[in-house]
């Protein structure tokens, strides 16, 4: 391969285009060296951002044939081995553009301070004496300190990609999480109730914040971890808890699911019956039946004892 | 037009802690004003760790060793009586931070782990994995958050703006609207980072450090401190210049040359691979020019060897670095040893803080810290790991100092200076953009940058620091001209790479000045044609101040309090 093109949706501040630039292969080289070589030789007006070109400052993630990824440690050669010749390179998705690559993070900025994403002490612990900590506590936190704020998860959060007025960026749930599972932190709830309003039990579990990390932090077990969580501190007055607790009810006790009480516990009486119609044409396919309240499976005493083991291992 | 008491300017762990000190006091109106959004700052990057004495590992270790550790470090060249009171507040900054939320890495005890690092005689080093910059910087963000600091993002400082009275602000370009726009502020902190781009194409430091802070204090009138001191890291990848960090030989990692000899046995024998940064430096450079180095030219390397260690303490300790290599250098250290050279990495010199308990500089509620300040405690030779420590210690420093000036301060700038500079910056900047034809930013930033590695690097010369002073005023003259290649007020970031060229050539000037009338050798600045110290000419301080257009040259004596002068070895 002698030349490689990068096709770049553009945005000047009012319109969108598309431009291509080629440029002369180099082996060993990253998706940002293409960029900088682009600008430096080609194009100056191409936007894009970029600072520590080692993977830990954010600044550079960007989508190359749609899926987000660290510019200055993406391999150039990869991506070609896979793709061709030509790459597609566009701005994060979920992301108001600026200009070209560039997002605007300032909104985030403010969503993600709303879930409280700082350390409340526990009060035996001082600002002149700092903290105690094991370091298997501190393992419980390593994971999501890694997280670089680069907006990869959120470019590609099928949830988020439906609309933010219910849901939170996957990182924001990483940092509410840290500071749950903090052993510093007296103060779980507080961190907890602004995810919990706002999407924490809507995520869709497509994992694609997870595989698209480049820090492998993983958002969907942050997710999951709070929801226990919140479970376990009596946070159960909403639709995600109650449809846990319900699933986890009738498990216990016939090993299987009732669909018909389960509307019912998960979104409450009157709710549910708002859903009558849906409900109704399940009943007219002979795929609910309203009279029927399902007996306990073979071997209901094993998946009890599941139940209990696994509760017993989060406490 | 905005207003604020304090106004901080950079959002790395020294803008950030001081934007943190003066917002939680209450009261006072805090601004914090950075390039890019905060979290894409060069403390993220810090690997190794921050030095305190906690006495966790080795409770044995007293501030007095620190002491002693830092001021030989700086080759005697750092002021004691700022470094005794800096070690003297590390470990309660440090205390402090865990409190804030770092998550540091922890002992048996659950205390805050230390480890061994470069020039010290204990373990002191306190570290995350080896990520603890990013962990400082994004808790730092977090108090920020919590605080309500007021983020002015995607705004690059162009000047201070001063009138006869003292200090009314500054103007700064606003990114996103390609528009000049005054900030009145009662007190400024200038905190935005190194100069390390001067050696754009062989550093550790982000494409931000480009001395942006430096050169707007230097423009007014505050002088520049001991600009030629630069701190040269030994382990920076071969082909990028990225770093190793410290803790891969910290850790324990071997240095080879090409006859397979571990060869800091005949610069450092007792201290080996942990000797001070610019004599591993030094030792490296010294193997390739005589032809114990693998490749040529810029290419040449040596082997960081990390092997030995195995691969469960790779994996545990040192995984970033294992990443870094696999990436940039295509070698996975477990495996095999990784191809490194010296890459410029830290910026000693720096904005003259003259009252190291402040922040406070010569001009009135002016303050300055970290990297971009010169306190002076790292005098000619940086310890690893007293980065964070200064940044946390001074940057709170001057949140204080900035606060208390601020609320003391009844004057109420008049706007006339803010808007003579604002017009000026407009029209200078119009003129750039619309400028065709001339020389490329790029070309001229890659010609300083070799210019600098060649003739100003590790090894130093009378006569090729006089062709790099000649190179570096004709790349000047030349940048009077250049084009910057695109004409958008939105989001320009060739626009941006513009302005922060015009600050690395004025910081490299007064680099180059510095280093050709220091005529002896002194920690990271070392004379081939004066390979001795010098304590009865050059135990002071270099201070280039612009006067009109002319940059001139005095020197300030260093503060030395209890240890004289003696000679250094490890
Ligand atoms: C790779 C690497 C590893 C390191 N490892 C260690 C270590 O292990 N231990 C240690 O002690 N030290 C280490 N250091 C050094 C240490 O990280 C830095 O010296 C320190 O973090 C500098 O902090 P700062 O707050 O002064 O500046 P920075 O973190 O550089 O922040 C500067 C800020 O100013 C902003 N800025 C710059 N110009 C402008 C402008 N014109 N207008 C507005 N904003 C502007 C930038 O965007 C940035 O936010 C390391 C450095 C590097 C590069
Ligand atoms: S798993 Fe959940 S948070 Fe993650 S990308 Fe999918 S919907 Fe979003
Ligand atoms: S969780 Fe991962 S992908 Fe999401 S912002 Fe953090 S580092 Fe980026
Ligand atoms: S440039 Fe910092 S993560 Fe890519």
């Amino acid at each position: 391969m002698e030349q490689v093109v990068y096709r770049i949706r553009r945005f000047d501040g009012e319109k969108e285009f598309w431009q291509e630039y080629s440029f002369a292969h180099e082996p060993n080289k990253t998706v940002l060296w293409g960029l900088l070589k682009i600008k430096e030789t080609a194009d100056p007006s191409l936007a894009f951002v970029a600072a520590c070109r080692s993977a830990v400052c954010g600044a550079c993630a960007v989508r190359v044939n749609g899926e987000a990824v660290l510019a200055c440690e993406t391999p150039l050669d990869a991506l070609l081995g896979r793709f061709g010749a030509t790459l597609v390179l566009e701005p994060l998705g979920n992301f108001p553009v600026i200009r070209d690559l560039v997002v605007d993070w300032e909104p985030k900025a403010v969503r993600l301070a709303e879930a409280k994403p700082w350390l409340m002490p526990r009060d035996e612990f001082s600002a002149e004496a700092g903290c105690r900590q094991t370091q298997a506590e501190f393992k419980k936190i390593n994971a999501q300190t890694n997280c670089i704020l680069c907006g990869s998860c959120a470019s590609e959060c099928n949830k988020l990609s439906t609309g933010d007025d219910d849901f939170y960026e996957p990182f924001v749930y990483t940092k509410a999480g840290k500071f749950v599972a903090d052993s510093r932190d007296g103060a779980a709830a507080e961190h907890l109730r602004p995810v919990l309003a706002r999407g924490l039990w809507k995520c869709v579990h497509c994992q694609e914040c997870v595989t698209k990390c480049p820090k492998r932090v993983a958002p969907a077990e942050d997710i999951a971890a709070l929801r226990r969580e919140s479970i376990r501190q009596g946070l159960t007055d909403n639709p995600g808890a109650r449809h846990a607790l319900a699933f986890a009810g009738d498990i216990t006790n016939s090993g299987r699911l009732n669909e018909t009480t389960m509307a019912v516990k998960t979104d409450g009486l009157l709710k549910s019956a708002t859903r009558l119609p849906f409900a109704l044409r399940l009943l007219r396919r002979g795929k609910l039946n309203p009279f029927h309240f399902p007996a306990p499976v073979e071997g209901i005493d094993g998946v009890r004892a599941i139940v209990k083991a696994a509760k017993e291992a989060k406490e | 037009m905005q207003t604020f008491d304090v106004l901080v300017i950079g959002s790395g762990g020294a803008g950030m802690r001081a934007a943190l000190e003066a917002g939680a006091r209450g009261g006072l109106s805090v601004g914090l004003m950075t390039k890019m959004f905060p979290t894409r700052s060069a403390t993220g990057m810090a690997q190794g760790g921050i030095n305190g004495v906690l006495g966790n590992a080795d409770p044995t270790d007293t501030v007095d060793k620190h002491i002693f550790d830092t001021v030989k470090g700086s080759d005697y060249l750092g002021d004691q009586d700022a470094i005794a009171f800096f070690c003297g507040q590390a470990a309660a900054a440090i205390r402090e931070i865990d409190y804030y939320g770092v998550p540091f890495s922890r002992d048996a005890k659950g205390q805050i782990a230390q480890r061994n690092f470069g020039g010290q005689s204990a373990p002191r080093t306190c570290f995350s994995a080896d990520k603890t910059g990013h962990v400082i910087l994004h808790t730092m963000y977090e108090q920020c958050l919590k605080h309500g600091v007021k983020m002015l993002t995607d705004r690059q400082l162009l000047d201070l703006a001063v009138d006869g009275d003292g200090l009314c602000g500054v103007v700064a370009l606003d990114i996103r609207t390609g528009t000049v726009v005054p900030v009145k502020a009662k007190a400024v902190v200038v905190a935005t980072g190194g100069a390390g781009r001067m050696y754009w194409s062989r550093t550790t430091n982000p494409f931000t450090s480009t001395a942006d802070g430096m050169a707007a204090c230097f423009r007014a009138s505050i002088p520049l401190k001991d600009p030629e001191m630069v701190q040269f890291h030994p382990t920076g990848l071969a082909g990028t210049g990225i770093l190793m960090s410290e803790a891969s030989r910290a850790e324990g990692g071997y240095l080879y040359n090409n006859a397979g000899e571990r060869f800091m046995a005949r610069y450092a024998p007792e201290k080996m691979e942990l000797a001070t940064r610019d004599l591993v430096s030094q030792a490296i450079e010294t193997e390739i020019r005589e032809g114990r180095g693998f490749g040529e030219g810029m290419n040449a390397y040596v082997l960081l060897d990390l092997r030995h260690l195995g691969r469960e303490k790779i994996l545990e300790r040192l995984p970033g670095i294992r990443d870094l290599a696999i990436t940039f250098e295509q070698v996975d250290p477990i495996e095999a040893p990784i191809p490194i050279r010296p890459s410029c990495h830290y910026t000693m010199g720096g904005v003259d803080v003259t009252n190291f308990r402040t922040g406070g500089t010569a001009l009135a509620g002016l303050f300055a810290a970290g990297e971009a300040a010169c306190v002076s405690i790292h005098g000619a030779n940086r310890l690893g790991g007293n980065s964070l420590a200064d940044i946390m210690v001074f940057g709170k420093c001057a949140g204080v100092g900035a606060a208390d000036y601020a609320q003391a301060q009844s004057r109420e700038a008049g706007d006339g200076a803010l808007m003579a500079k604002t017009a000026e910056w407009e029209a200078r900047l119009a003129a750039a953009m619309a400028r065709g034809g001339g020389p490329a930013v790029a070309s001229i930033r890659d010609r300083l940058a070799e210019a600098m590695w060649n003739k100003v690097g590790i090894f130093r010369r009378g006569a090729e620091m006089e062709e790099a002073a000649a190179i570096v005023d004709g790349l000047a003259a030349e940048y009077e001209r250049c084009a910057v290649g695109d004409d958008s007020r939105v989001f320009n970031t060739a626009l941006v790479n513009y302005v922060e060229l015009g600050n690395l050539l004025a910081m490299a000037k007064a680099a180059v000045l510095g280093a050709i009338n220091r005529t002896e050798s002194r920690g990271c600045h070392l004379r081939e044609d004066y390979p001795a110290r010098d304590d009865v000419n050059f135990l002071k301080h270099t201070l280039v101040t612009l006067a009109g257009a002319q940059y001139e040259l005095s020197y300030r004596p260093v503060v030395v309090t209890e240890h004289q002068p003696a000679e250094r070895r490890y």
